[in-house]
């Protein structure tokens, strides 16, 4: 399968020495109370509300550039789907609130398929010729398989699917499916700026103290580590004897590994947030991820293709062992200093 | 089986009067076993609105516990691989008896008591045979053993009285484990859970199997409803990310039904389900997932997923009197009433997986 170049990856670079300045120059100036306020409002102001905003943006660049041209291979049209799927995996792991309201994650973000619910659903909406495609508000209710960006990777990089049936129908399914990404975008961050973040800011119902907003906040950072060690690179890697290189995340449009790349950055920022009352750790930690994400990008292997082959596999091994040390380092070092203490039950398995 | 009031209004009229009973106690609802902030385990009696009533020393972790019908005996059970089952005399912390497992084998943390109170069955495993075991403990005679008889499966985990007394109702996990190999899972590529029905002789009267596909969801926890649907929660071992199942009903003599198999939001749980319970009028049932820290519930009728709710750590779960009560590794205990999750207490405690119902 021919796949298109992507475009080099210029992630932006880390704000490392500016939070650490920012966190060094507020411990001087405010009082302790302020200092703790601090590490929720910065977590909702510079990482989180972003993160929906550029989400938001992006999507629906990527409504408007299918709206323009829905050819498959449109470059601009592959382009803005790629930003968008990049913005949404920089908020991917923000698993609560919002986003999970009517299923809103789930309708961007269908993965890991085991089942090959997509391609099934796509399948049989183009088949059928379905008219829901015309109603960008009804599409909404169509199977959860059948929407949002993986469903969208199908229509533009699977060659099979872009053989089946009419173009029409296709480009129609298309601009569905990106209306509707960019509709559920819309409706997460409208969630964020409408009251969430003011519960999170000020608990009172949702979360009842300011150590439940942090608990919130620190499992995002957990659960986004657990799945880049056990979804976005265990599937893939599979087992020895039976490596899974078609498990890869997103690999029909090459996004596997770009994908552990920005998830990185994004744990990266939160974590150096969570962590900014404790300098030392803090350094400690950004010194784990700058060296993880090294790792990663030394790779050179954008769909994990390696798996199956012993010397590249043992470097994605390398990689995933590497993240599992930071999630261990993340659970025994910043839980605590968070006043958040690793599951007692969730360990257990019993 | 007569309601405790019932019981003991009937033992009164009849002039017959226990010389202890539950109600002695300040009627704790709930039994859950706990570990302190420093580090020491614990049974703990809990009052309806979840507060602590009485604790008692336990030798090590915990896991389920099991209450006599009429004395305020409690049995608290080591967590798997078990060398101890405690009987606790709830009003005096006076402890009554340690159970220990025969030679070559351990217990798996439940158990549960007969309706007449004769009898306590526990789940064991013999573990160089590789074999699931209920073992047979006389509770009028100082608890001695007295037989014991094959679960139906290997790694029998949680067990229930049927509704109507009359039997058993276990958890065969499936997954065989040795103490050599710690809590190492031996055998996930060929693992076949059940649930199987007992009668206290050992006979098997039924035995359920999910579809090949589910060999590797482990059926671990139990729920009984009046009606005798029994609800089931699983464990799945197979690769992560798959889409599973955690939370079936069965009905005598019926296919299992699985609950909200096409809802994402399963994948909530990570594959874990941890305590299952259904609310007290048999409409819903809930399962928590303390890997996920959320509790989910569903309606029995459509097997639709009413709702999921967030709890850090929750895991223990059981009926209350208006709805559903949970507890978490982190001390909290909530309550789930008509959609509406409350909070009830917060203990410097982590509550451990189970929150046993007394009544």
């Amino acid at each position: 399968m021919m796949r298109p170049p992507l475009p080099q990856i210029s992630l932006p670079r880390m704000p490392v020495a500016r939070l650490l300045v920012a966190a060094l120059s507020a411990a001087l100036l405010l009082p302790p109370s302020i200092l703790r306020a601090d590490v929720v409002a910065q977590a909702i102001d510079q990482h989180i509300l972003p993160g929906y905003g550029a989400l938001v943006d992006t999507s629906e660049q990527l409504s408007e550039s299918a709206a323009q041209d829905c050819d498959p291979n449109s470059e601009p049209l592959r382009a803005a789907y790629g930003a968008a799927f990049d913005a949404w995996v920089r908020v991917s792991h923000l698993r609560f609130g919002p986003s999970e309201t009517d299923n809103r994650a789930f309708a961007l973000a269908f993965w890991p398929d085991s089942r090959g619910k997509t391609p099934k659903a796509l399948y049989a909406l183009i088949r059928a010729n379905d008219p829901i495609v015309a109603d960008p508000d009804a599409y909404s209710t169509v199977s959860i398989a059948a929407r949002g960006f993986y469903a969208l990777e199908f229509l533009l990089f699977d060659a099979d699917m872009q053989q089946t049936e009419s173009a029409a129908f296709r480009c129609q399914l298309t601009r569905a499916i990106a209306q509707d990404i960019a509709a559920t975008s819309r409706a997460i961050q409208e969630g964020w700026i409408a009251d969430y973040a003011d519960k999170m800011r000020s608990p009172q119902d949702r979360y009842r103290s300011e150590i439940e907003v942090k608990q919130e906040l620190f499992k995002a950072v957990n659960t986004g580590l657990e799945i880049l060690i056990d979804m976005r690179l265990g599937r893939p890697l599979g087992s020895f004897d039976k490596p899974r290189p078609k498990r890869a995340e997103a690999y029909r449009s090459g996004r596997s590994l770009r994908h552990v790349q920005l998830s990185l950055q994004a744990l990266e920022e939160l974590t150096l947030i969570l962590a900014q009352e404790d300098p030392e750790l803090q350094a400690q930690l950004a010194t784990s991820f700058t060296k993880v994400r090294a790792q990663a990008d030394r790779l050179e292997d954008p769909v994990f293709a390696g798996v199956t082959q012993p010397g590249p596999r043992l470097r994605i091994e390398a990689l995933q062992q590497s993240i599992r040390n930071l999630r261990e380092t993340v659970g025994l070092e910043l839980g605590p200093a968070l006043g958040v203490e690793a599951g007692f039950n969730s360990l257990d398995g019993d | 089986m007569p309601s405790r009031r019932g019981f003991l209004a009937g033992l009164l009229a009849a002039g017959m009067a226990p010389a202890a009973s539950w109600a002695d106690l300040g009627s704790p609802a709930y039994l859950s076993a706990g570990k302190t902030a420093d580090g020491r385990h614990l049974l703990a009696g809990l009052a309806e609105d979840g507060e602590i009533l009485f604790t008692r020393p336990l030798p090590a972790r915990g896991h389920a516990a099991t209450a006599h019908p009429h004395r305020p005996e409690a049995v608290g059970f080591a967590r798997r691989p078990g060398r101890f089952a405690d009987v606790i005399d709830c009003r005096t912390g006076e402890q009554l008896s340690r159970l220990e497992p025969p030679a070559g084998h351990h217990f798996y943390g439940h158990g549960v008591f007969t309706a007449d109170g004769s009898l306590l069955m526990t789940t064991e495993n013999d573990y160089e045979a590789g074999r699931g075991i209920i073992g047979v403990w006389d509770a009028r005679a100082d608890y001695r053993r007295i037989g014991s008889f094959a679960s139906g499966g290997t790694g029998p985990h949680d067990m229930l009285l049927k509704a109507d007394g009359s039997g058993l109702v276990v958890a065969n996990g499936g997954i065989e484990t040795h103490p050599d190999s710690g809590r190492a899972k031996l055998n996930i590529p060929t693992m076949r859970p059940n649930l199987s029905y007992l009668d206290f002789d050992g006979a098997i009267t039924e035995q359920v199997e999910l579809e090949p596909e589910l060999h590797k969801n482990s059926i671990r926890h139990l729920a009984i409803r009046a009606d005798g649907t029994v609800g089931f929660a699983m464990q799945w071992q197979g690769d992560l990310g798959a889409d599973v199942p955690i939370v079936g009903l069965h009905r005598p003599g019926m296919s299992p039904r699985l609950m909200a198999e096409d809802d994402p939001r399963l994948r909530n749980l990570n594959g874990y389900g941890g305590s299952i319970a259904f609310t007290p009028d048999g409409r819903q049932v809930a399962v928590t997932s303390p890997r996920g820290s959320v509790m989910q519930v569903f309606d029995c009728e459509s097997g639709e997923m009413n709702g999921e709710y967030g709890l850090a750590d929750v895991c223990g779960l059981a009926q209350s009197r208006a709805g559903l009560i949970a507890s978490s590794g982190t001390g909290k205990v909530v309550e789930l009433v008509q959609g509406q999750l409350r909070p009830l207490r917060s203990a410097a405690l982590r509550w451990d997986n189970h929150l046993i119902r007394l009544n």
